[in-house]
């Protein structure tokens, strides 16, 4: 009997936590999705899912929807593709690599906030340094973060950066666990370099590729505030305007807290269905060698 | 009998030094910080029964919804400043003490030496619901250096937008290769300006006298008064006459006019100051003028913007005649004239500016009393009051929105008008 109890017992601490800072406020931002609420939530009144209605009909949100599929779609291809390719270059045994590997894992240790406040500071029309350069060298000055699709691809481009580290390492870490048996084998074979990267490597590494989609799924679409935040504001108009940044805004700049909770669940909603997607699918199709 | 005195005496003491512990939370970084800071140690000497903990919480958005959250928590701070425009908010929001019915229990305290335009503004049915503290009006600053150079006369900066335009093409210098190194303007992109630019045309922002008379139900600035500003920002724009900043972005604003990348700047009040010591630092010539106005208009008057101070309903009555001390004392001539002359923000009283007045200090520093003359010489009703708005940041983000869509060129000027009128319409209707 106390045998069953007690692994119980040192279970308690985690699942008061789980519940105090996860299911609690989930759960209230569920029950409050379903109300309209003043400024300071001293008056509420309950509206059934009209705050939902009310998204769905809206303009602004359903361009967010877009923006957000758009934004998080280019980000993570962009981010595999590129870091895959750095940790090939990486993985080769050149001498001075050991200080490149860490001068590039850099960018992982700054904040989202950090990092769209270095990029604002680099693409600032005036005194920044990409501007500078492009004059030097082309003779064409833009102003990155205020025109249309200029602000867009600034935000891509902040967030590939943010982004490639954490993947780097990741493909790394599979590239040397790959059996240099097999490479050899495709030596001897006669496979071009090109057919082995495309053809063995890649499919070797597709379970930290699956993995490594799912994480920067997550990280584009909602890590992505502290970088429109510090970079764009949103803008121009809402051209750049996110779901997380649209939350951030109904919630915190206008205090619309139904509103805000509604949107809330169905971020949730969507982050289970790609937490669910990645259990079932990925556990299946682990498997190191 | 002798160990009962002695806990009495024992208790006494510690109560006499019992200190009243308040919480003032303002919104000014930088070198503020450390003005007020200072303002508040010296309240501190006179007080010493009062400790006073001073937080810089961020800006204007971030210390409302960090106010809204501590009293969700139920740990109110003491004294907060809130921008203008949350002023509608407040008063509905049923966690305040008006300092109306501070001002009328305490006898010491004359509230007719204020400044009318100022208290005009934050008093609202007639009652003073917060006291107003840092206040601003937009200001043109240009570089009379750089008006020299091109040929334009450095003391009679333009006043009227085709001047404006004129001035600007002038300003205009280009590299070898056609780029603009140098242009004309240059102001925040922030709807404070827009809003002033109904007032200077004796418009008002929405109806029901600017909310003023009965809660305001609708915009009422779709009209040419409104057009003739969009058209300018379209204009110079398109021109390539001014540069836009990101959304509310004073820093970056402030930096093109330093750097001396524009001629011209629209900005706060609040920025003669600094601007005085970065342009002396950078060896050019301020100058700094009235906004000017479309042409043929009859000119209105700006609206005060920038601050108050707001007090929070405490359980503990010692704490609500603390913070009342302090916001008296924020208030007074001393601490007034000391952040007039730190920042640029308006001494709220008659008898400060007296006082300067005496002392020669506007001879001494035209730029401050240009601004005083500018609010001054206002016309005094409801439209140069300033609107009063429940939902005024969303009205804003309306406004903002539909001109960041004119200068990407996704609407023309009226188009964006009916769009920053159909969604602040929707977000008055909305406000709850």
């Amino acid at each position: 009997m106390r045998r069953k109890i007690f692994p119980y017992l040192l279970l308690i601490p985690t699942y008061l936590v789980i519940v105090f800072f996860i299911y609690a406020p989930a759960f209230d931002a569920l029950y409050n999705s379903f109300f309209r609420v003043s400024v300071f939530g001293r008056r509420k009144i309950f509206v059934g899912f009209q705050n939902y209605l009310s998204l769905f009909t809206d303009k602004d949100y359903l361009y967010a929807v877009n923006f957000t599929l758009v934004y998080t779609g280019v980000t993570v291809v962009v981010s595999i593709f590129l870091s895959f390719f750095l940790a090939l270059l990486l993985d080769q045994k050149v001498p001075g690599s050991r200080i490149y590997r860490t001068l590039i894992f850099a960018p992982y240790a700054v904040s989202h906030a950090v990092a769209g406040a270095l990029w604002g500071f680099l693409l600032n029309p005036v005194v920044g340094h990409v501007n500078y350069l492009m004059r030097i060298f082309f003779g064409i000055q833009t102003h990155w973060l205020t025109t249309t699709p200029y602000a867009a691809y600034s935000l891509i481009f902040a967030s590939v950066w943010k982004t490639l580290p954490f993947n780097i390492i990741f493909y790394l870490a599979a590239l040397q666990s790959i059996p240099t048996e097999v490479l050899e084998a495709s030596i001897i074979d006669g496979a071009s370099s090109w057919k082995r990267v495309w053809k063995i490597i890649f499919p070797l590494v597709s379970p930290i590729t699956f993995y490594l989609v799912i994480m920067s799924i997550i990280s584009a679409t909602f890590q992505s505030f502290a970088i429109i935040d510090v970079m764009t504001k949103g803008g121009p108009g809402i051209y750049t305007t996110n779901l997380v940044y649209k939350l951030f805004l109904d919630g915190f700049r206008f205090q619309k807290i139904g509103l805000a909770s509604a949107q809330n669940v169905i971020l949730f909603i969507v982050m289970m269905v790609i937490t669910i997607i990645y259990f079932s699918y990925g556990q299946r199709r682990v498997h190191y060698q | 009998m002798r160990r009962f005195w002695l806990i009495v005496l024992v208790v006494l003491t510690v109560v006499s030094f019992a200190k009243v512990k308040i919480q003032f939370w303002h919104a000014m970084g930088g070198w503020r910080i450390e003005v007020i800071q200072n303002m508040v140690n010296d309240f501190m000497k006179l007080n010493p029964d009062i400790e006073v903990e001073v937080q810089y919480v961020g800006s204007y958005e971030e210390i409302l919804a960090k106010l809204i959250a501590a009293v969700q928590a139920g740990t109110p701070p003491h004294v907060v400043q809130l921008n203008e425009i949350s002023t509608q908010k407040m008063i509905d929001s049923g966690v305040i003490v008006p300092v109306q019915d501070l001002i009328d229990k305490d006898p010491t305290f004359d509230v007719g030496l204020f400044l009318p335009q100022v208290l005009n503004y934050y008093r609202v049915g007639g009652k003073l619901y917060s006291m107003p503290w840092n206040t601003s009006t937009p200001l043109l600053y240009y570089n009379k250096t750089m008006f020299k150079e091109v040929g334009l006369d450095p003391n009679n900066p333009p006043t009227t937008f085709s001047e404006l335009i004129e001035a600007c093409r002038k300003l205009v210098k280009k590299d070898e290769k056609g780029n603009i190194v140098r242009t004309g303007i240059t102001w925040p992109l922030y709807a404070w300006f827009f809003e002033q630019y109904m007032a200077l045309q004796n418009q008002p922002l929405v109806d029901n006298n600017n909310g003023r008379t009965a809660k305001a139900t609708k915009v009422v600035f779709n009209n040419q008064a409104a057009l003739n500003f969009l058209n300018l920002w379209n204009t110079l724009t398109k021109e390539g006459l001014m540069i836009n900043t990101r959304r509310a972005d004073w820093t970056a604003a402030r930096q093109l006019f330093i750097s001396q990348t524009v001629g011209m700047l629209i900005s706060s009040t609040s920025d003669v100051a600094l601007l005085m010591n970065e342009s002396k630092k950078q060896g050019f010539e301020l100058g700094t003028a009235f906004l000017p106005l479309p042409d043929c208009t009859q000119r209105g008057g700006v609206v005060v913007g920038g601050g108050s101070l707001w007090i929070l309903k405490q359980k503990n009555q010692a704490e609500v005649d603390a913070a009342w001390k302090l916001v008296k004392y924020l208030a007074e001539p001393g601490p007034q004239i000391v952040w007039h002359q730190a920042t640029g923000y308006y001494p709220i009283r008659i008898d400060a500016i007296q006082k300067l007045l005496v002392q020669g200090y506007y001879q001494e520093n035209p730029h401050h009393l240009t601004a005083i003359l500018q609010l001054l010489t206002s016309v005094q009703n409801y439209n140069t009051q300033g609107a009063i708005i429940g939902a005024f940041p969303e009205v804003r983000n309306a406004i903002e929105t539909a001109v960041e869509k004119m200068l990407t060129g996704a609407l023309t000027p009226k188009q964006a008008l009916d769009e920053a009128e159909r969604n602040a319409n929707k977000a008055i209707k909305e406000y709850f």
